[in-house]
């Protein structure tokens, strides 16, 4: 049995008006920094959910507190899905970040992972006082993060019908949605101001400014850098690539070693 | 590049990008992925991230068809087709 003295305390704050259900974990001495951890979001979240627990754990384990909180329309916390849009979910960690500074008595960072890492770097932007940033393979190109979500829609439409012995014609399905107003994120409706949001999401124009030290971790099958994860750190004054070789823990609903992850950000924390 | 070198890198990608735990030489041409390796449709998403960046070509949404992914000799003549 593995036994930890970390603690995990069910906390709540306000965003928007809304009561946000938050974890927050707390190291056994007094953390050297906080960090606020904002999710992936549509299917992404469901699949990424174990590892961010994983790692939440484990980073306290290594001496650092963290604030993992559902943002508005997402996990445990109160709406629906369509009715929020990025500009609230970038307020949810504006107001994570003043609630975790007044909760604890340590710097305050931000980690994130995919559209959750995008909308922490675009905070970081708007807070010259973030400690440390951590870019968990973060949506640099909004568009790109559009088709592939909308692939990922036509591939599973295709091998429902193949399963269901029908012709396939994902196409159909992905332009039936457009149809409705709408973009299906692989049963997520995004709505139309949204996905306009999303679409202008450009992480490397203007260039971020954030001077506080930040980690863009590039997660891949072939363990090597991405060219725009590469082009994003060297556009941080104080930014850092690294790369590692892991299954994509945002796509995988399962048992995943998301180790080597955690274990890159935990060593590069500890090196600021 | 020939037909069997690129038939090898097919198998080298789908290997590294799924975490398989087989062998790229001992994969057959005409070897059904979905049934023999267990792809599914996240694995599939795989596949085409993966055939875009290292053949440098694009999928359009009409291309997709589960008879494209029935095996390494389909996906192999997707790949010249895109590229000739």
């Amino acid at each position: 049995m593995i036994v930890t003295s970390i603690e995990e305390r069910l906390v709540s704050f306000e965003s928007g008006g809304e009561p946000l259900h938050a974890v927050l974990h707390l190291p056994p001495d007094a953390p050297t920094m906080t960090l606020v951890f904002s999710h992936p979001f549509a299917e992404e979240k469901k699949c990424a959910h174990r590892t961010m627990v994983e790692a939440a754990r484990a980073l306290a384990d290594a001496g650092f507190a963290v604030l993992r909180f559902d943002h508005r329309g997402c996990g445990d916390s109160p709406g629906a899905f369509g009715a929020y849009d990025l500009q609230d979910w970038r307020e949810d960690i504006a107001q994570a970040l003043d609630f975790t500074a007044h909760e604890v008595a340590a710097p305050v960072g931000l980690l994130g992972l995919r559209l959750g890492a995008t909308l922490a770097a675009q905070v970081a932007e708007q807070r010259q006082q973030t400690a440390s940033l951590v870019l968990w393979e973060p949506i640099i190109d909004g568009e790109r993060y559009i088709r592939q979500n909308l692939r990922r829609t036509m591939i599973k439409a295709m091998m429902t019908a193949h399963e269901g012995g029908e012709e396939s014609d994902g196409a159909a399905a992905a332009r039936a949605s457009q149809a409705a107003g709408t973009v299906d994120f692989d049963g997520y409706q995004v709505s139309e101001p949204i996905r306009e949001q999303m679409a202008q999401i450009n992480l490397l124009d203007p260039p971020p400014a954030c001077a506080g030290p930040a980690l863009v971790l590039n997660i891949s099958a072939t363990g090597s850098a991405a060219e725009p994860m590469q082009r994003l750190a060297d556009a941080y004054p104080r930014g850092e690539a690294i790369s590692v070789r892991a299954e994509p823990v945002w796509q995988r609903i399962g048992v995943i070693d998301a180790e080597p992850i955690i274990s890159a950000t935990v060593e590069w924390l500890r090196r600021q | 590049m020939s037909d069997q070198q690129l038939k090898q890198q097919i198998k080298e990608m789908i290997v590294e990008r799924l975490f398989l735990d087989a062998d790229p030489a001992e994969m057959g041409d005409d070897e059904n992925l979905m049934e023999n390796y267990g792809i599914d449709s996240v694995n599939l998403f795989e596949i085409v991230v993966g055939l875009e960046e290292q053949f440098e070509i694009s999928f359009e949404d009409e291309d997709f068809s589960v008879d494209l992914f029935a095996n390494v000799n389909s996906l192999a003549d997707f790949v010249e087709r895109k590229r000739s």
